[in-house]
């Protein structure tokens, strides 16, 4: 199918269709906020948010997920997987970088099955930013459209008309789109539009300025090893690990097993972890690898700007904002850090 | 397998916390399967003087108190402090902040200098006798006794989480309460509650005590980033940070 042009309330009939017919989370509001969510209804879905609180990997890597279920006596045990498929509406580019890279990480040395069964069950419809939040620096990171980027199914852009262009990307799109048949297809002028709205976003999308090249991040973090910078943040920081929850390239997780009443059978799950957290670095033994407050902190910067680097060759810091907004201590704004460094003499 | 025999004891508190238990329900049910409870005031008549796990709520406020904990732990192989009047000595330390004799004439008016109604600085259970586990909140989660004991059962030692509020707070995808210009004790109190207050629109009053290591630094400096002082923060504290 081709590249359509639909007006509003098409989309909403075609969104309500789909709520009617598959499992769909989209961005709604939350309080004063956004987050994905189980979607009823059209009206509820809102495309002109400008950051979900959580990113999206929340359906890839859930919070807490059960990956097997056990019986101690008798050893047997089976992997559980989730099997339903699901669609994942209005996702910002920055976030499907963000899973895009994770797909990366949960392939790279072993596969896991937990995640990729969900991701392969999953159609993405990423949906260009309407709203820039007060933190992003997407752009950045050359991440404030999907120029040049895939993983996605559909894209889909708001024009200064108020139409919608919605660009179907792979065979899932196509599908997910049959709905969308009779809508005209775009004509050069909306993707014209299109794509000056795409070049305004490459300049909004940058409420901080990062003053080096993302791809020079990795030098610049192997020479700042001790820059005084570390210590003087860390003494905020209060662990809380919220830089790492919000963040859509953490996905550090603990496994841990909880028993029924029987004390026969039980489950193992999987729940989110963090490296700011205390015990994070803590082995069997009593002994801790990052007993310290600032080697805690610094640890984050270096594995977005370096580790990921290294180990995929991606910075995996895609300038959502987020962890801007969730440290409520003020300190955890990888710009801010990252100039810094940069000012010190090489 | 022997079941453990199980006690449970209360103090000074509102017991609030045995009703948790008592509203496990099913959950409780299974629960007895496994253990043997030998007395529980609020739930049977029984009484014993022989168990393996003593399960203490209150706080100790006189010196008669204090003796009758210090011979339930002498019979106990394993403590359990359960709640945050006995864990931290919860909002009856409050009382430390006044003058005793004023606190009981507030109280009791003219019976006041009745032997009966003596009293004394308020203490949590671990200032007068050891230990062994702690089961915070005001009042507690159910499913954190249901962990501890289901640990003390197959022989691992409980692990009570050890990072801040904030964690489970930002798994529940809430909104921030300094977002709305609140000032919220989750950084530095010790999570376990799946952030109950703010996930229901209210900042955390700091009921399960703070984390080891709590940043007090960080929260009095971050005081003056939202506009509010050192004093607000203390303010705050009051409630379940008295000593
Ligand atoms: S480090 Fe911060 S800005 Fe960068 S991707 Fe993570 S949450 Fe977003
Ligand atoms: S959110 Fe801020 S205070 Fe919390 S761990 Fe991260 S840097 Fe530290
Ligand atoms: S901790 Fe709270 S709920 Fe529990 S007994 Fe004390 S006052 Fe009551
Ligand atoms: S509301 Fe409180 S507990 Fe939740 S993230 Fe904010 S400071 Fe932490
Ligand atoms: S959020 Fe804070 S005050 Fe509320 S139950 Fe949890 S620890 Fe207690």
């Amino acid at each position: 199918m081709g590249i359509k042009l639909v007006a509003r309330a098409r989309l909403d009939a075609w969104v309500d269709s789909l709520v009617q017919q598959q499992t769909v989370y989209g961005a709604q509001a939350k309080g004063d906020r956004f987050a994905f969510d189980r979607l009823e209804r059209a009206s509820a879905l809102r495309l002109d948010y400008d950051v979900t609180i959580l990113p999206p990997k929340k359906y890839f890597q859930p919070q807490r997920e059960v990956i097997m279920r056990f019986n101690r006596k008798t050893v047997e045990f089976e992997s559980v997987i989730d099997e339903e498929p699901f669609v994942l509406f209005g996702v910002h580019p920055y976030d499907m970088v963000a899973i895009s890279q994770m797909d990366k990480v949960f392939t790279m040395n072993q596969f896991d099955k937990h995640y990729m069964a969900r991701r392969a069950n999953a159609t993405i419809v990423v949906s260009s930013v309407e709203t820039a939040s007060s933190s992003v620096f997407a752009a950045c990171m050359n991440n404030a459209t999907m120029r040049g980027k895939s993983g996605h199914d559909v894209l889909i852009t708001k024009l200064p008309s108020g139409h919608y262009v919605v660009d179907p990307r792979t065979e899932k799109g196509d599908n997910l789109c049959e709905g969308l048949a009779e809508a005209p297809e775009a004509n050069a002028e909306a993707l014209d539009a299109r794509e000056k709205v795409l070049n305004q976003n490459e300049k909004s999308l940058r409420k901080y300025e990062l003053r080096v090249l993302p791809e020079d991040l990795p030098a610049l973090l192997d020479r700042s090893r001790s820059h005084p910078v570390w210590q003087e943040k860390a003494e905020l920081c209060y662990s809380c690990g919220s830089c790492n929850f919000v963040c859509p390239t953490c996905y550090c997780f603990d496994v841990e097993d909880e028993m029924g009443w029987d004390m026969e059978t039980g489950h193992r799950v999987r729940k989110w972890d963090g490296c700011m957290l205390v015990d994070f670095a803590a082995v069997a033994g009593g002994h801790n690898f990052r007993s310290k407050r600032s080697a805690r902190y610094s640890h984050r910067y270096y594995r977005k700007g370096k580790y990921s680097w290294d180990t995929y060759g991606e910075i995996s810091c895609v300038g959502c904002g987020r962890c801007i907004t969730a440290c409520t201590a003020n300190i955890a704004n990888p710009v801010e850090i990252f100039n810094t460094l940069a000012e010190a003499p090489q | 397998m022997i079941k453990p025999r199980i006690a449970i004891f209360d103090f000074a508190c509102c017991e609030g916390c045995q009703l948790q238990i008592v509203n496990m329900e099913e959950e409780l049910l299974s629960l007895l399967e496994h253990v043997q409870p030998v007395e529980w005031r609020e739930a049977m008549s029984d009484q014993s003087d022989d168990y393996d796990i003593a399960i203490v709520e209150g706080s100790i406020t006189r010196e008669e108190d204090a003796n009758r904990l210090r011979e339930i732990r002498k019979r106990a192989k394993t403590l359990i402090a359960l709640g945050a009047c006995a864990t931290l000595g919860g909002v009856n330390k409050l009382k430390n902040l006044f003058d005793l004799e004023e606190v009981k004439t507030a109280v009791y008016a003219e019976s006041a200098s009745l032997p009966i109604l003596e009293t004394a600085t308020v203490q949590a259970l671990h200032e007068v006798v050891d230990v062994d586990y702690r089961i915070e909140g005001c009042p507690i989660d159910a499913a954190e006794l249901t962990y501890v004991i289901k640990c003390l059962l197959i022989g691992r030692a409980p692990a009570p989480p050890n990072y801040p509020v904030c964690v489970e707070c930002k798994l529940a995808e809430n909104v921030c309460r300094y977002d709305y210009d609140e000032i919220c004790l989750g950084p530095i109190t010790r999570a376990g509650c799946r952030a109950r207050c703010p996930s229901n629109a209210f900042w955390c009053f700091g009921c399960r005590g703070p984390v080891d290591d709590p940043n007090v630094h960080a929260a009095t400096q971050v005081m003056e980033q939202y506009g509010k002082t050192v004093e607000d923060l203390k303010v705050k504290l009051t409630l379940f940070g008295t000593q």
